[in-house]
């Protein structure tokens, strides 16, 4: 089903800005990673603290709410890239060549669609939550400890304003495809059978062994 | 015309108003104007307002403490120790604070405005291990509150500690907290009254409020029959979601409170004066961030407590 | 047009979608955006000049979901329960498991296999993902029992299925999903889950003990191992029994009251191993790659969640879920019989879908569903169709839920488990761990009827806490 997918590239302008912004999206997966890490270390130190020096942390939960959207929103763009999002595939896999690539168009094309009413909407859920004229500009905090809530709140937009940025390259990729009808487009994930998928996994707990 | 009311959790005494207002407007109006309440299906319980200001539905239950930055005159009513001693008390002063123009322009911010309270006696501490029948003892307690009341037991030396609500059964029985400040129902709802061994009869450090909300839009483009509809069955409203909890609530915490031989602590007046001498700052402070917000804050403190005394003299 | 109508043709839409080869977290999203806009639209009998009204309210309310539902401390569980999995590798306790289980359960009949099977079932106590489990066992297991000479395509099937069990044993992330759509306690579903985990493993250990004695050229057993070599292979294990009683101890504990919530259990597991990982000498590197494959898997888990939840902010409004429930329970049949042909359809549809997918596309209308046919959320064991109360159902439907989308990790055409396998190993095509698993239907297929018709097996463990 799912299973993230190869992305060909070559010397063309497209392909350069596939990898350009490939890295910004790397760069955001890694930030991710490690709030998973501070998520970690916060529980310890909740729990640490609770027990051993009848100091719970304040606002635990809070922290969390807070620390959540990096998570699962910064990498959203970086798996859309490598077509890690899941879905099924079991049509799709049986067409091939131009076929192929104008499905992928429609399809994305309807993605990209969402990603914008949603930057729109999530930008007027922020917009509720911030005023120039508040403390700390905050509309809106969390319970416990009156964290502000708009920071985490804006990353929704950001991120999907990336991810709609990578929605269009994509257009772009599949369009040069469809123009082409080409086997091997660049800056675009390659549909794979669920076995070279499978094959893609082996060879990352592979990279795993030691 | 049906109207789409946002609300949370399951039904319970707390959403009884509701329940019983949508019965009379369908009532008095023939079944032309009603009212869809949905539990949890239109929005998550903090962003009621949102969805009022969006236009998503047309009327919801808050509460204040919820968000205090969405609405920060409301919070007034969240103080401890305001001295409010029942349901008629808390609607009498919430009706009074909902009137006030500054608290109408902070909820305007969200298109909305105040349709009725949804009243709450006075929060006590469900609590596990002995007894802590005195002030000292608070120092270095777990306790789950919010808001103000959060604010007040800091002041004794407590330290609060945020779970969610539906978990605070769970933060109980793994001693995350010692102790948690609810309503009667909430502690029935919660199930926090299984956990516990002991309830604080009366220290009544404070309420947490939960007015009725509706779109300004909405409403404005009622016909006058449905407007004089809603409008004239909210004190019937009001009035059964009070003998509901009276003769349902209340009854059954006493009798559970037998079942299971919970502890009831009562503190001297003394030991209440005491508490509520060290959370005095606890208001000075939420005046005096709120004042430099631009909000009349003294004068809705000042409202708030005249109404009281005018309650209390009567 | 009624609302319920308007939420019968935007699912099929979401279907047509998903079908089309969208990625199913987009397209749960558009239908919920687009549903919002037909329900709002439709309030104003689709006059024109309304129509940029009700878009405006449509993308405002699904634009509050994606932020409101993803910032909560329960879903904190899933990234944790994911790092865990991926440390426990580096922290080298995969080989350190199976080891010990060859050394002590080897002599078996179909010693091996059934060493894999338990070898898993432990490391299932600290991965939180069926796949990736039996990506790793693939690694371990499968060359040394074709070493010893057992049949490749068997012992396929044997990782294939086991792999399975680590979405039952706790941590499990799919428990987790479950419990956050039909918001019941995590800690009582994750502890639901292990002893049918555990019921699995006894089941599939025994199917192979049978297969091993009926048929001469299995396998051999593999003993000769003394006590002292025994005793020294647990060491290096010993860690992830630590982790599985610090998970347990903060969800339940049977000598006391639990010592935190599941979210902090989970997190110091996490913990101890990452320390484990650091002292064995991960890597920078390797540490960039675990938390970069982790982000990608959360997010991807996140963002299906947030886009059906999108749509089910839609539902909520087209009140579609009790409409849905109220044919079901309109049904003749008796409500064990509608339960059974639910669980079935669960069985046709996951051989399409991912399981988190179907799970998240289906709960929100079925669950009601399945409550009401109990006799509802409140029922007491007395008065229920099923003999437990409603949050006793909600728990032993999850389970069996979960227990099926794990079933299809393993039928074809789609089984990722078994596509995972022949992946990992050169010498396995596809059809070699089809064919070697099947057996492994019929031991799922007993442990499904047998949790079925002993509710017990499931909702002991969580009736003690
Ligand atoms: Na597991
Ligand atoms: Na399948």
């Amino acid at each position: 089903m799912a299973g993230s997918s190869a992305v060909l590239s070559d010397d063309s302008a497209l392909s350069r800005i596939d990898r350009g912004i490939y890295r910004i999206e790397k760069v955001f997966g890694v930030i991710a990673g490690t709030t998973v890490l501070i998520l970690m270390l916060l529980a310890v130190v909740s729990v640490g603290g609770r027990n051993l020096f009848n100091a719970p942390l304040p606002g635990y939960v809070d922290w969390i709410q807070v620390l959540m959207p990096l998570i699962a929103f910064l990498g959203i763009s970086y798996a859309q890239r490598d077509g890690g999002h899941i879905r099924m595939d079991i049509l799709i896999g049986r067409l091939q060549g131009r076929a192929l690539w104008t499905a992928e168009f429609v399809t994305t094309l309807v993605t990209l669609g969402l990603i914008l009413l949603l930057v729109w909407g999530s930008w007027a859920h922020f917009g509720r939550s911030f005023d120039w004229n508040a403390r700390y500009f905050s509309r809106d905090s969390t319970i416990d400890i009156a964290l502000p809530l708009w920071p985490a709140k804006l990353l929704v937009p950001v991120s999907f304003g990336i991810m709609a940025l990578r929605l269009v390259l994509q257009l772009w990729g599949y369009a040069v495809a469809i123009a082409s009808g080409s086997t091997t487009p660049v800056a675009v994930p390659l549909v794979k059978s669920a076995a070279e998928q499978a094959a893609e996994e082996a060879e990352h707990v592979s990279s795993l062994d030691r | 015309l049906e109207w789409n009311v946002s609300v949370w959790g399951k039904r319970r005494a707390f959403t009884e108003h509701i329940e019983k207002l949508a019965e009379l407007v369908s009532e008095k109006t023939g079944g032309d104007f009603t009212m869809n309440v949905s539990y949890e299906g239109l929005s998550k319980n903090t962003e009621n307002l949102d969805g009022i200001q969006i236009g998503a539905f047309e009327m919801a239950q808050i509460c204040a403490g919820y968000h205090e930055d969405k609405n920060p005159t409301l919070t007034v009513l969240e103080l401890p120790f305001l001295g409010v001693r029942n349901l008629e008390e808390e609607v009498a002063v919430s009706d009074a604070l909902y009137a006030h123009p500054a608290v109408k322009k902070d909820l305007e911010r969200w298109n909305a405005m105040l349709l009725m309270s949804s009243p709450m006696p006075q929060y006590n501490l469900v609590g596990t291990g002995e007894p802590r029948d005195t002030l000292e003892e608070f120092s270095g307690m777990r306790v789950r509150a919010t808001g103000g009341m959060g604010e007040a037991f800091k002041a004794v030396g407590a330290v609060p500690t945020s779970v969610p609500s539906n978990e605070a059964y769970n933060a109980m029985e793994s001693h995350v907290v010692d102790t948690v400040a609810f309503a009667q129902h909430a502690h029935l709802s919660f199930r926090t009254i299984d956990q516990g061994t002991w309830w604080t009869e009366n220290l009544n450090p404070g309420t947490v409020n939960c007015p009725v909300v509706v779109n300004i839009d909405a409403y404005n483009s009622l016909t006058p029959e449905q407007k004089e509809a809603l409008d004239s069955s909210v004190p019937e409203a009001i009035q059964y979601y009070i003998d509901n909890y009276q003769s349902e609530v209340l009854t059954q915490w006493d009798k559970i409170l037998t079942e299971k031989n919970v502890t009831k602590v009562q503190y001297s007046d003394e030991e209440i004066a005491k508490f509520e001498a060290a959370t005095q700052g606890v208001a000075d402070e939420w005046i005096k961030a709120r004042s430099a917000e631009g909000i009349p804050a003294q004068e809705l403190y000042d409202l708030v407590k005249a109404k009281l005394k005018e309650l209390h003299g009567m | 047009m009624s609302s319920v109508d308007i939420g019968l043709w935007v699912t099929g839409g979401l279907f047509v979608l998903v079908v089309l080869g969208m990625r199913v977290a987009f397209a749960a999203g558009m239908a919920g955006v687009v549903g919002l806009i037909w329900i709002f639209w439709d309030k104003k009998q689709y006059a024109w000049d309304q129509f940029g009204w009700a878009l405006g309210v449509a993308v405002k309310t699904a634009g509050q979901v994606p932020h409101s539902k993803i910032a909560s401390q329960e879903l904190s569980l899933i990234p944790v329960f994911i790092l865990i999995g991926y440390m426990a590798y580096y922290a080298g306790l995969t080989t350190a498991l199976f080891d010990a289980a060859k050394k002590w359960l080897g002599w078996l009949p179909g010693g091996m296999a059934i060493s894999t099977v338990f070898a898993t079932a432990g490391f299932s106590a600290v991965s939180g993902a069926s796949v990736a489990t039996s990506a790793v066992f693939a690694r371990i297991a499968i060359p040394e029992m074709l070493q010893v000479g057992y049949d490749k395509r068997f012992a396929a099937g044997v990782v294939a299925a086991a792999g399975t069990l680590a979405s039952l044993i706790p941590p499990s992330a799919i428990l987790v999903i479950y419990a956050i759509i039909v918001e019941q306690d995590v800690g009582k579903l994750l502890l639901a889950g292990f002893i049918p985990g555990m019921f699995s493993a006894v089941v599939y250990a025994g199917l192979i003990v049978g297969l091993a004695l009926t048929i001469p050229s299995f396998g051999p057993a593999v003993g000769g191992f003394t006590w002292g070599e025994r005793m020294r292979a647990i060491l290096p294990a010993l860690p992830i029994v630590l982790v599985v009683l610090i998970i347990i101890s903060f969800i339940y504990n049977p000598f006391g009251d639990p010592l935190g919530t599941p979210t902090e259990g989970g997190a110091l597991g996490a913990a101890l191993i990452f320390v484990l990982a650091l002292a064995k000498g991960m890597k920078w590197s390797e540490l960039k790659d675990a938390l970069l494959e982790t982000a990608k898997l959360a997010t991807m888990i996140f963002t299906i969640i947030w886009g059906v939840l999108i749509y089910v902010r839609f539902l909520g409004f087209a009140n579609l879920p009790r409409a849905f429930s109220d044919w079901i329970n309109g049904m003749e049949h008796s409500p064990m019989l509608t339960l059974v042909l639910i669980l079935l359809a669960y069985a046709v549809l996951g051989c399409f879908m991912d399981a988190i997918g179907m799970l998240l596309l289906t709960l929100p209308v079925v669950y009601p569903a399945v409550m009401e046919l109990n006799g509802g959320e409140l029922v007491s064991a007395a008065d229920s169709a099923f003999g437990m109360s409603g949050p006793m159902c909600a728990i032993w439907f999850g389970i069996l839920v979960v227990k099926m989308a794990e079933f299809c990790l393993i039928t074809p055409p789609i089984g990722l488990n078994c596509f995972v396998v022949a992946g990992v190993r050169p010498e396995l095509s596809v059809q070699d761990v089809f064919r070697g698993v099947t057996p492994f239907f019929i031991a799922d297929a007993l442990t499904i009827a047998g949790l079925v018709a002993f509710p017990g097996i499931v909702l002991w463990l969580p009736s003690l806490a």
